[in-house]
């Protein structure tokens, strides 16, 4: 089988906390993932992405509709989906080493066993030599990497990534974005890389990083379209190129009436 | 300005409040006259150190006994309940409105029935201690891990993390600061309790033993122990504040004020 | 809050079941314990404290003693205001005197006020003023520290605007100052109220017990509690003066909030 992730008519109510209404946040969601498929969600305010991932990775269950990893029903968070999140949710009494080592600490993998590995991959996200330090002490850049060290510490199969790079200033983002390319294997072989789903509100970002684009509306949250990204791997030379620009000009032309709704509102 | 020379002033600065502090004692006491009624400084020293010689370092046990055993079943109980608490609503519901109706009522009002239910003792200090100390703990306990960051938790569980774990390897340290600012705040309640407890309804201890102390007259004795009990609380709370800044090196907003 | 992976919100109605149910579970088991053992009189129990406290109300003596405890707690309390913010405002507006004090105000505010009664009856005589001597005690600290607090975290830049403005030392005491410390000093000032409270009571007990069975007129609630507690022997009665405690602990703080919120409605809390 080939996909790894797959959901099907999948839908989220809320009850508001305010006012006790229902907030419909998701409806009908539709759509299955490759293994190995780098895959981007944008969409204006609102629109779900941030629920839509978090049910995939399990701390939070559909309303409606169902949720398949790899054949199996989700049904809760789980070491083989790594998850980033958007304010990198480091432990702030932890050390890097600390944090990285979390995953397989918690999975019962003894001291000596781990070492190695925490000590490889820190040196893969190049934060070699601030091991016991700690994340307060480390600028926005550098708790992206840790947390992104963290994740890869469980080697998951499947990686969901909720705006990982919006706190980051644009330089530092754009550094970020070719070394995210280049840990996931952008250059290597298809079959090899973990398979990825990357929220983002960045449609630059998107076009740059993604094999498909899905498009989500608000009110209630919807697949609006998915954008096949035709574009030759590695991307990274390709930044800034006409053929980008065009993609996400498409993209955007779907998003823009809805995200100027969304920023009306918002300010209210 | 020179920093040596600032450096010079904070030393001096406070020794100089002292002195001033103790002139004015001693020109009350010999305005007054009466060695008794307000005993000078120098006789008051006296006494402080005839005391050491004598009762005191066993009264200072004695309330270090009762302070230890309340305080500490306080926050046990009161961190554990709080833990239940947070991790079933059930238990939330129930416990949260007692502890509402409970808290308005001092622990000092329950001196009376203690005392009628467990005799004049050691009991009635330790039960109060242990009454004033828990619903600080509790309440900053709940509050501490209502508070904490989902995200930290669903990181954790994503990392592979069982219920346990998240637990105690999670919540409990996100919610340290809070539980630490909690235990500062019902160290104090629970030393005003001690010396409440000793004094009204004790029989060993250094509130109780000021007591023992004015019944003979000995009012240098007396304010000897009453500036001990302020140098025991004072200390207590450098202990827990130093623990404080230990635990939470790791703090961002490092907000381990001054008081 | 929940620790679980995924749990629906409590159901509304349960919110106020389950105490209700527990407290009436827990008042029926209480009643019926006490009564099986025959420890009615040794033991407090629910229709015991019931009956007790109808008596008492109606006897009028509680509301005798309570009138005392409260005028005592309001005169320390204003001894306290009165000495404590402008301490608090010099100490945080005039660094030398905040460094030179903080030693020995610190060291001050460590003693519990009730320690001081030995020395205080000595002074002050058992009649009522010793009492008051320690809720005054009790009452300055937190007037102290929160103006001292308040005006050390003053904008300076408000001082300065005024001072631009024209205005001399005392406008902006009077303008800037204390408006500006008004929201820290009426949190310390329900602090103190509630220390206040704690402390009239014990200092109460502890004169009381010291004159137990003197006969004298009863002056507070907290006399009151040890004339029942070693003369009367009335245990529920005891249990209902700790509710009538924890009811006007309870009032005044909410009295205070509510004014703390009408006088200063610029600082949303």
């Amino acid at each position: 089988m080939n996909s790894a992730v797959e959901l099907r008519n999948v839908g989220k109510v809320y009850i508001s906390a305010r006012d006790g209404e229902r907030v419909e946040a998701l409806s009908g969601i539709d759509f299955s993932l490759r293994r190995g498929e780098f895959l981007a969600v944008v969409g204006p305010s609102g629109c779900g992405k941030s629920t839509l991932l978090s049910m995939i990775a399990g701390f939070s269950t559909p309303t409606t509709g169902e949720i398949m990893f790899e054949g199996k029903r989700v049904a809760g968070p789980g070491p083989e989906r790594g998850v980033m999140f958007q304010d990198y949710a480091l432990f702030p009494w932890r050390t890097v080493a600390g944090n990285v080592e979390f995953g397989p600490y918690a999975r019962g993998i003894k001291p000596a066993d781990r070492h190695a590995r925490v000590q490889a991959l820190i040196e893969l996200v190049g934060l070699r030599g601030f091991e016991r330090r700690y994340p307060q002490e480390l600028s926005g850049g550098m708790r992206q990497r840790c947390a992104l060290a963290r994740m890869l510490a469980n080697d998951p199969v499947m990686w969901l990534m909720d705006e990982p790079l919006a706190a980051v200033d644009l330089q530092t983002r754009i550094i970020l974005q070719d070394e995210l390319l280049r840990l996931w294997g952008d250059a290597g072989r298809n079959a090899e890389r973990p398979t990825v789903m990357f929220v983002t509100h960045g449609i630059d970002e998107a076009v740059l990083l993604a094999d498909r684009i899905i498009v989500l509306g608000r009110r209630p949250g919807r697949i609006k379209q998915v954008v096949d990204v035709n574009l030759p791997r590695p991307r990274a030379p390709l930044r800034n190129s006409p053929e980008m620009a065009r993609l996400a000009a498409q993209v955007w032309d779907l998003i823009r009436d809805e995200a100027v709704q969304a920023i009306t509102e918002e300010s209210r | 300005m020179k920093p040596a020379a600032t450096r010079f002033t904070h030393v001096i600065e406070p020794l100089l409040g002292l002195a001033a502090v103790l002139l004015i004692w001693e020109l009350v006491s010999r305005h007054v006259g009466n060695a008794v009624l307000v005993p000078p400084p120098a006789i008051v020293w006296r006494a402080f150190v005839a005391m050491l010689d004598s009762d005191l370092p066993m009264d200072i046990a004695a309330s270090l006994f009762h302070l230890g055993i309340g305080y500490g079943l306080g926050a046990c109980v009161g961190l554990g309940l709080a833990l239940l608490a947070a991790s079933s609503q059930w238990v939330e519901a129930i416990v949260d409105p007692f502890a509402e109706f409970l808290r308005p009522i001092s622990p000092i009002a329950w001196i009376p029935l203690a005392i009628l239910l467990f005799g004049v003792g050691p009991a009635v200090p330790v039960f109060l201690i242990f009454y004033a100390s828990l619903f600080p703990i509790f309440i900053a306990t709940l509050d501490g891990v209502s508070r904490v960051d989902a995200n930290l938790i669903h990181a954790a569980q994503s990392l592979g993390a069982s219920r346990r774990l998240v637990i105690l390897r999670v919540v409990l340290p996100a919610a340290l600061p809070a539980v630490v600012a909690g235990a500062r705040l019902s160290l104090g309640v629970a030393w005003m309790s001690l010396v409440a407890g000793e004094i009204i309804g004790g029989d060993a201890g250094i509130g109780w033993r000021i007591l023992w102390y004015q019944e003979f007259f000995q009012m240098d004795r007396v304010m000897a122990g009453i500036l001990i009990v302020g140098a025991l609380g004072l200390l207590a709370d450098s202990v827990l504040r130093a623990l404080q800044r230990r635990l939470l090196r790791w703090h961002p907003s490092s907000a381990v004020t001054q008081s | 809050m929940n620790l679980l992976r995924v749990q629906q919100p409590l159901d509304v109605h349960l919110r106020w079941l389950l105490p209700l149910s527990t407290l009436v579970i827990l008042l029926a088991s209480w009643e019926a314990a006490v009564r099986a053992t025959h420890t009615q009189g040794l033991v407090p129990l629910p229709s015991g404290i019931y009956r007790s406290g109808t008596n008492l109300t109606l006897d009028g003596v509680i509301f005798e003693a309570m009138s005392g405890s409260l005028q005592r707690v309001l005169i320390g309390f204003s001894i306290g205001a009165l000495a404590g913010i402008p301490l608090g405002l010099a100490i945080g507006t005039i660094p030398v005197l905040n460094r030179s004090l903080r030693m020995v105000l610190d060291t001050l505010r460590s003693i519990a006020p009730i320690a001081w009664i030995p020395m205080a009856i000595l002074w002050l005589g058992v009649r009522g003023n010793a009492a008051l001597f320690v809720v005054a005690y009790a009452a300055v600290f937190p007037f102290v520290v929160n103006a001292s607090q308040a005006a050390q975290l003053i904008d300076r830049r408000l001082v300065d605007a005024a001072r631009a403005l024209g205005a001399g030392r005392w406008v902006v005491i009077r303008s800037v100052l204390v408006p500006g410390c008004m929201p820290m000093i009426f949190t310390g000032a329900r602090i103190a109220l509630s220390f206040a409270w704690a402390s009239i009571i014990a200092a109460e007990l502890a004169i009381g017990i010291k004159i137990a069975g003197q006969g004298r007129s009863v002056a507070g609630i907290g006399q009151l509690m040890v004339e029942t507690l070693y003369v009367k022997r009335d245990v529920d009665a005891l249990v209902f003066y700790m509710l009538v405690i924890g009811l006007v602990s309870l009032l005044i703080d909410t009295g205070l909030r509510r004014v703390q919120q009408r006088l200063l409605p610029w600082n949303a809390k």
